[in-house]
Protein backbone atom coordinates (compact mmCIF):
# COMPACT_ATOMS: atom_id res chain seq x y z
CA UNK A 1 0.00 0.00 0.00
CA UNK A 2 1.34 3.46 -0.84
CA UNK A 3 1.93 6.11 1.82
CA UNK A 4 -1.01 8.13 0.41
CA UNK A 5 -3.39 5.18 0.86
CA UNK A 6 -2.15 4.55 4.38
CA UNK A 7 -2.42 8.21 5.37
CA UNK A 8 -5.94 8.66 4.05
CA UNK A 9 -7.14 5.38 5.50
CA UNK A 10 -5.68 6.40 8.87
CA UNK A 11 -7.26 9.85 8.53
CA UNK A 12 -10.75 8.34 8.43
CA UNK A 13 -9.97 5.98 11.31
CA UNK A 14 -7.94 8.25 13.63
CA UNK A 15 -9.22 11.67 12.52
CA UNK A 16 -7.75 14.89 13.92
CA UNK A 17 -4.78 13.39 15.92
CA UNK A 18 -3.49 11.78 12.71
CA UNK A 19 -3.97 15.05 10.80
CA UNK A 20 -1.95 16.90 13.47
CA UNK A 21 0.90 14.36 13.27
CA UNK A 22 1.05 14.42 9.45
CA UNK A 23 0.98 18.21 9.13
CA UNK A 24 3.51 18.80 11.92
CA UNK A 25 5.98 16.30 10.41
CA UNK A 26 5.50 17.62 6.86
CA UNK A 27 5.99 21.24 8.03
CA UNK A 28 9.38 20.20 9.39
CA UNK A 29 10.26 18.98 5.88
CA UNK A 30 9.20 15.34 5.49
CA UNK A 31 7.58 15.03 2.03
CA UNK A 32 4.08 13.74 2.83
CA UNK A 33 1.16 14.15 0.36
CA UNK A 34 -0.17 16.92 2.57
CA UNK A 35 -2.20 18.74 -0.11
CA UNK A 36 -4.29 15.63 -0.77
CA UNK A 37 -4.58 15.00 3.00
CA UNK A 38 -5.93 18.51 3.69
CA UNK A 39 -8.34 18.50 0.74
CA UNK A 40 -9.51 15.00 1.71
CA UNK A 41 -10.00 16.17 5.33
CA UNK A 42 -12.33 18.89 3.98
CA UNK A 43 -14.24 16.31 1.97
CA UNK A 44 -14.51 13.91 4.93
CA UNK A 45 -15.82 16.82 7.01
CA UNK A 46 -18.52 17.40 4.40
CA UNK A 47 -19.39 13.69 4.48
CA UNK A 48 -19.72 13.82 8.27
CA UNK A 49 -16.66 11.62 8.95
CA UNK A 50 -14.78 14.52 10.61
CA UNK A 51 -15.85 17.87 12.15
CA UNK A 52 -14.90 20.95 10.13
CA UNK A 53 -13.87 23.37 12.88
CA UNK A 54 -11.59 20.97 14.81
CA UNK A 55 -9.96 20.02 11.47
CA UNK A 56 -9.19 23.67 10.64
CA UNK A 57 -7.99 24.60 14.15
CA UNK A 58 -5.88 21.46 14.64
CA UNK A 59 -4.33 21.58 11.16
CA UNK A 60 -3.41 25.27 11.57
CA UNK A 61 -1.85 24.68 15.00
CA UNK A 62 0.04 21.63 13.69
CA UNK A 63 1.45 23.57 10.73
CA UNK A 64 2.53 26.45 12.99
CA UNK A 65 4.12 24.02 15.47
CA UNK A 66 6.03 22.22 12.69
CA UNK A 67 7.33 25.55 11.37
CA UNK A 68 8.51 26.58 14.84
CA UNK A 69 10.42 23.29 15.16
CA UNK A 70 12.14 23.88 11.78
CA UNK A 71 12.90 27.51 12.61
CA UNK A 72 14.04 26.75 16.18
CA UNK A 73 16.37 23.90 15.21
CA UNK A 74 18.06 25.99 12.52
CA UNK A 75 18.16 29.16 14.62
CA UNK A 76 19.73 27.61 17.71
CA UNK A 77 21.59 24.73 16.09
CA UNK A 78 22.13 25.39 12.40
CA UNK A 79 23.05 29.07 12.78
CA UNK A 80 25.78 28.30 15.33
CA UNK A 81 27.18 25.64 13.02
CA UNK A 82 27.12 27.89 9.94
CA UNK A 83 28.80 30.76 11.85
CA UNK A 84 31.51 28.41 13.15
CA UNK A 85 32.19 26.97 9.68
CA UNK A 86 32.22 30.39 8.01
CA UNK A 87 34.72 31.67 10.61
CA UNK A 88 37.02 28.80 9.76
CA UNK A 89 36.76 28.88 5.97
CA UNK A 90 35.81 32.52 5.53
CA UNK A 91 32.59 33.97 4.15
CA UNK A 92 31.24 35.86 7.17
CA UNK A 93 30.28 38.67 4.82
CA UNK A 94 27.97 36.22 3.04
CA UNK A 95 26.12 35.57 6.31
CA UNK A 96 25.71 39.32 6.79
CA UNK A 97 24.37 39.55 3.22
CA UNK A 98 21.95 36.66 3.86
CA UNK A 99 20.76 38.34 7.06
CA UNK A 100 20.11 41.61 5.22
CA UNK A 101 18.28 39.77 2.45
CA UNK A 102 16.21 37.83 4.98
CA UNK A 103 15.29 41.00 6.87
CA UNK A 104 14.22 42.72 3.66
CA UNK A 105 12.29 39.88 1.97
CA UNK A 106 11.79 37.41 4.85
CA UNK A 107 8.21 38.31 5.77
CA UNK A 108 7.08 38.27 2.15
CA UNK A 109 8.76 34.90 1.56
CA UNK A 110 7.47 33.34 4.79
CA UNK A 111 3.87 34.41 4.11
CA UNK A 112 3.70 33.23 0.48
CA UNK A 113 5.61 29.99 1.12
CA UNK A 114 2.93 29.00 3.66
CA UNK A 115 0.01 28.86 1.24
CA UNK A 116 1.01 29.65 -2.35
CA UNK A 117 4.41 28.01 -2.95
CA UNK A 118 4.11 25.42 -0.21
CA UNK A 119 7.13 23.38 -1.38
CA UNK A 120 9.37 26.19 -0.15
CA UNK A 121 7.85 26.33 3.36
CA UNK A 122 10.26 24.01 5.23
CA UNK A 123 13.25 25.60 3.44
CA UNK A 124 12.17 29.10 4.40
CA UNK A 125 11.88 27.96 8.05
CA UNK A 126 15.49 26.80 7.95
CA UNK A 127 16.88 29.83 6.09
CA UNK A 128 14.94 32.24 8.36
CA UNK A 129 16.41 30.51 11.42
CA UNK A 130 19.96 30.48 10.07
CA UNK A 131 19.75 34.10 8.91
CA UNK A 132 18.49 35.11 12.36
CA UNK A 133 15.14 36.47 11.16
CA UNK A 134 13.38 37.83 14.30
CA UNK A 135 11.10 35.17 15.79
CA UNK A 136 8.26 37.59 16.60
CA UNK A 137 8.03 38.68 12.98
CA UNK A 138 8.44 35.08 11.81
CA UNK A 139 5.50 33.85 13.86
CA UNK A 140 3.18 36.68 12.72
CA UNK A 141 3.76 35.92 9.02
CA UNK A 142 3.70 32.20 9.77
CA UNK A 143 0.31 32.27 11.55
CA UNK A 144 -1.24 34.44 8.81
CA UNK A 145 0.06 32.22 6.01
CA UNK A 146 -0.68 28.85 7.63
CA UNK A 147 -4.24 29.73 8.65
CA UNK A 148 -4.89 30.97 5.10
CA UNK A 149 -3.39 27.74 3.68
CA UNK A 150 -5.44 25.43 5.90
CA UNK A 151 -8.72 27.33 5.45
CA UNK A 152 -8.21 27.55 1.67
CA UNK A 153 -7.35 23.89 1.10
CA UNK A 154 -9.82 22.41 3.60
CA UNK A 155 -12.65 24.60 2.28
CA UNK A 156 -11.83 23.64 -1.31
CA UNK A 157 -12.13 20.02 -0.19
CA UNK A 158 -15.35 20.83 1.64
CA UNK A 159 -16.96 22.66 -1.29
CA UNK A 160 -15.75 20.20 -3.95
CA UNK A 161 -16.09 17.22 -1.62
CA UNK A 162 -16.76 14.80 -4.50
CA UNK A 163 -13.69 15.95 -6.49
CA UNK A 164 -10.80 15.48 -4.04
CA UNK A 165 -8.46 13.85 -6.58
CA UNK A 166 -9.00 16.61 -9.15
CA UNK A 167 -8.59 19.45 -6.66
CA UNK A 168 -5.41 18.07 -5.11
CA UNK A 169 -3.88 17.41 -8.56
CA UNK A 170 -4.69 20.96 -9.66
CA UNK A 171 -3.33 22.52 -6.44
CA UNK A 172 -0.18 20.38 -6.40
CA UNK A 173 0.70 21.15 -10.01
CA UNK A 174 -0.12 24.85 -9.69
CA UNK A 175 2.20 25.20 -6.69
CA UNK A 176 5.10 23.73 -8.70
CA UNK A 177 4.21 25.89 -11.72
CA UNK A 178 4.25 29.06 -9.60
CA UNK A 179 7.59 28.08 -8.06
CA UNK A 180 9.12 27.46 -11.51
CA UNK A 181 7.68 30.76 -12.81
CA UNK A 182 9.22 32.66 -9.88
CA UNK A 183 12.62 31.10 -10.66
CA UNK A 184 12.19 31.96 -14.38
CA UNK A 185 11.27 35.58 -13.55
CA UNK A 186 14.32 35.99 -11.28
CA UNK A 187 16.66 34.53 -13.93
CA UNK A 188 15.01 36.53 -16.72
CA UNK A 189 15.42 39.70 -14.64
CA UNK A 190 19.13 38.89 -14.11
CA UNK A 191 19.63 38.53 -17.88
CA UNK A 192 17.65 41.68 -18.62
CA UNK A 193 19.70 43.70 -16.13
CA UNK A 194 22.94 42.43 -17.64
CA UNK A 195 21.98 43.29 -21.21
CA UNK A 196 19.92 46.45 -20.82
CA UNK A 197 21.73 49.46 -22.28
CA UNK A 198 23.38 51.74 -19.74
CA UNK A 199 21.29 54.85 -19.10
CA UNK A 200 23.27 57.88 -20.18
CA UNK A 201 22.78 60.97 -18.06
CA UNK A 202 23.09 64.14 -20.08
CA UNK A 203 23.12 67.53 -18.60
CA UNK B 1 26.43 45.50 -26.65
CA UNK B 2 27.72 43.33 -23.81
CA UNK B 3 29.32 39.95 -24.52
CA UNK B 4 27.40 36.73 -23.91
CA UNK B 5 29.87 35.03 -21.53
CA UNK B 6 29.60 31.50 -20.06
CA UNK B 7 27.82 32.84 -16.96
CA UNK B 8 25.10 34.37 -19.13
CA UNK B 9 24.78 31.09 -21.06
CA UNK B 10 24.22 29.24 -17.77
CA UNK B 11 21.61 31.80 -16.61
CA UNK B 12 19.87 31.70 -20.01
CA UNK B 13 19.80 27.89 -19.95
CA UNK B 14 18.45 27.84 -16.38
CA UNK B 15 15.84 30.41 -17.43
CA UNK B 16 14.67 28.20 -20.32
CA UNK B 17 14.63 25.08 -18.12
CA UNK B 18 12.60 26.77 -15.38
CA UNK B 19 10.18 28.21 -17.95
CA UNK B 20 9.73 24.75 -19.50
CA UNK B 21 9.14 23.23 -16.04
CA UNK B 22 6.55 25.94 -15.30
CA UNK B 23 4.72 25.26 -18.58
CA UNK B 24 4.85 21.50 -17.93
CA UNK B 25 3.16 21.93 -14.53
CA UNK B 26 0.59 24.38 -15.91
CA UNK B 27 -0.38 21.75 -18.51
CA UNK B 28 -0.59 19.12 -15.76
CA UNK B 29 -2.80 21.46 -13.69
CA UNK B 30 -5.08 22.21 -16.63
CA UNK B 31 -5.49 18.54 -17.61
CA UNK B 32 -7.75 17.57 -14.66
CA UNK B 33 -9.81 20.73 -15.24
CA UNK B 34 -10.47 19.68 -18.86
CA UNK B 35 -11.12 16.09 -17.79
CA UNK B 36 -13.49 17.36 -15.10
CA UNK B 37 -15.33 19.50 -17.66
CA UNK B 38 -15.91 16.59 -20.05
CA UNK B 39 -16.21 13.56 -17.78
CA UNK B 40 -17.61 14.89 -14.48
CA UNK B 41 -16.70 11.69 -12.61
CA UNK B 42 -13.14 11.50 -11.33
CA UNK B 43 -11.12 8.31 -11.81
CA UNK B 44 -11.28 5.76 -8.99
CA UNK B 45 -7.96 5.61 -7.11
CA UNK B 46 -6.52 3.21 -4.56
CA UNK B 47 -6.64 5.72 -1.68
CA UNK B 48 -10.42 6.14 -1.94
CA UNK B 49 -12.76 4.18 0.30
CA UNK B 50 -16.21 2.95 -0.70
CA UNK B 51 -17.96 5.77 1.14
CA UNK B 52 -15.97 8.36 -0.79
CA UNK B 53 -16.57 6.67 -4.19
CA UNK B 54 -20.32 6.57 -3.44
CA UNK B 55 -20.20 10.27 -2.47
CA UNK B 56 -18.17 11.22 -5.54
CA UNK B 57 -20.33 9.25 -8.01
CA UNK B 58 -23.61 10.12 -6.23
CA UNK B 59 -24.80 6.54 -5.77
CA UNK B 60 -26.00 4.82 -2.57
CA UNK B 61 -23.01 3.21 -0.77
CA UNK B 62 -24.74 -0.15 -0.23
CA UNK B 63 -24.72 -0.73 -4.00
CA UNK B 64 -20.92 -0.56 -4.01
CA UNK B 65 -20.53 -2.71 -0.89
CA UNK B 66 -22.73 -5.31 -2.59
CA UNK B 67 -20.58 -5.16 -5.75
CA UNK B 68 -17.50 -6.04 -3.69
CA UNK B 69 -19.41 -8.65 -1.62
CA UNK B 70 -18.92 -6.67 1.59
CA UNK B 71 -21.49 -6.00 4.35
CA UNK B 72 -22.68 -2.38 4.27
CA UNK B 73 -22.85 -2.15 8.07
CA UNK B 74 -20.67 -1.29 9.84
CA UNK B 75 -19.25 0.73 6.93
CA UNK B 76 -15.90 -0.60 5.71
CA UNK B 77 -13.57 2.41 5.73
CA UNK B 78 -10.51 0.67 4.28
CA UNK B 79 -9.03 2.18 1.12
CA UNK B 80 -9.81 0.26 -2.08
CA UNK B 81 -6.20 -0.85 -2.50
CA UNK B 82 -6.37 -2.60 0.87
CA UNK B 83 -9.71 -4.24 -0.02
CA UNK B 84 -8.18 -5.39 -3.33
CA UNK B 85 -5.26 -6.95 -1.45
CA UNK B 86 -7.55 -8.68 1.04
CA UNK B 87 -9.73 -10.06 -1.78
CA UNK B 88 -6.75 -11.09 -3.94
CA UNK B 89 -7.91 -8.81 -6.72
CA UNK B 90 -6.13 -6.20 -8.77
CA UNK B 91 -7.13 -2.53 -8.50
CA UNK B 92 -8.34 -2.76 -12.13
CA UNK B 93 -10.76 -5.55 -11.15
CA UNK B 94 -12.04 -3.55 -8.17
CA UNK B 95 -12.42 -0.48 -10.38
CA UNK B 96 -14.38 -2.31 -13.05
CA UNK B 97 -16.67 -4.00 -10.47
CA UNK B 98 -17.43 -0.60 -8.93
CA UNK B 99 -17.94 1.14 -12.29
CA UNK B 100 -20.30 -1.65 -13.40
CA UNK B 101 -22.34 -1.22 -10.20
CA UNK B 102 -22.32 2.58 -10.64
CA UNK B 103 -23.57 2.34 -14.24
CA UNK B 104 -26.44 0.08 -13.11
CA UNK B 105 -27.36 2.41 -10.24
CA UNK B 106 -27.83 5.40 -12.53
CA UNK B 107 -30.45 6.24 -15.21
CA UNK B 108 -31.57 4.79 -17.58
CA UNK B 109 -31.53 1.87 -15.13
CA UNK B 110 -34.21 1.94 -12.39
CA UNK B 111 -33.06 3.33 -9.02
CA UNK B 112 -31.43 0.67 -6.84
CA UNK B 113 -33.51 -0.96 -4.08
CA UNK B 114 -33.01 0.25 -0.49
CA UNK B 115 -30.24 -1.40 1.53
CA UNK B 116 -31.08 -4.79 3.04
CA UNK B 117 -31.82 -4.75 6.80
CA UNK B 118 -28.89 -5.23 9.18
CA UNK B 119 -28.29 -8.83 10.09
CA UNK B 120 -28.15 -7.82 13.76
CA UNK B 121 -31.26 -5.58 13.89
CA UNK B 122 -34.58 -6.83 15.23
CA UNK B 123 -37.60 -6.83 12.86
Amino acid sequence: MSITDQLLAALVTHGVPLLVAVITISSVGVPFPVTLTLVAAGSFARQGELSLLPVIVAASLAAILGDQIGYGLSRWGGRRLVVRISRRIGGEHKIKKAEALSNKWGGFGIFFSRWLVTELGPWLNVTSGIAGYPWRRFIIWDVLGEVLWVVLYVMLGYVFSDRVQYISEILGNLAWAILAFIVAIILGWKLFRYFRPAVSVTA
Amino acid sequence: MKKFGWKQWVVALAFLVSLSVAIFFVVRAVRPIIYWHYHQDEPIRGWMNIGYVAHSYHVPPHVLYLALALPHKPPDKRPLREIAKAQNRSMDEIRSLLLDAIVHARPPYPPPPPPPPDPGSSP
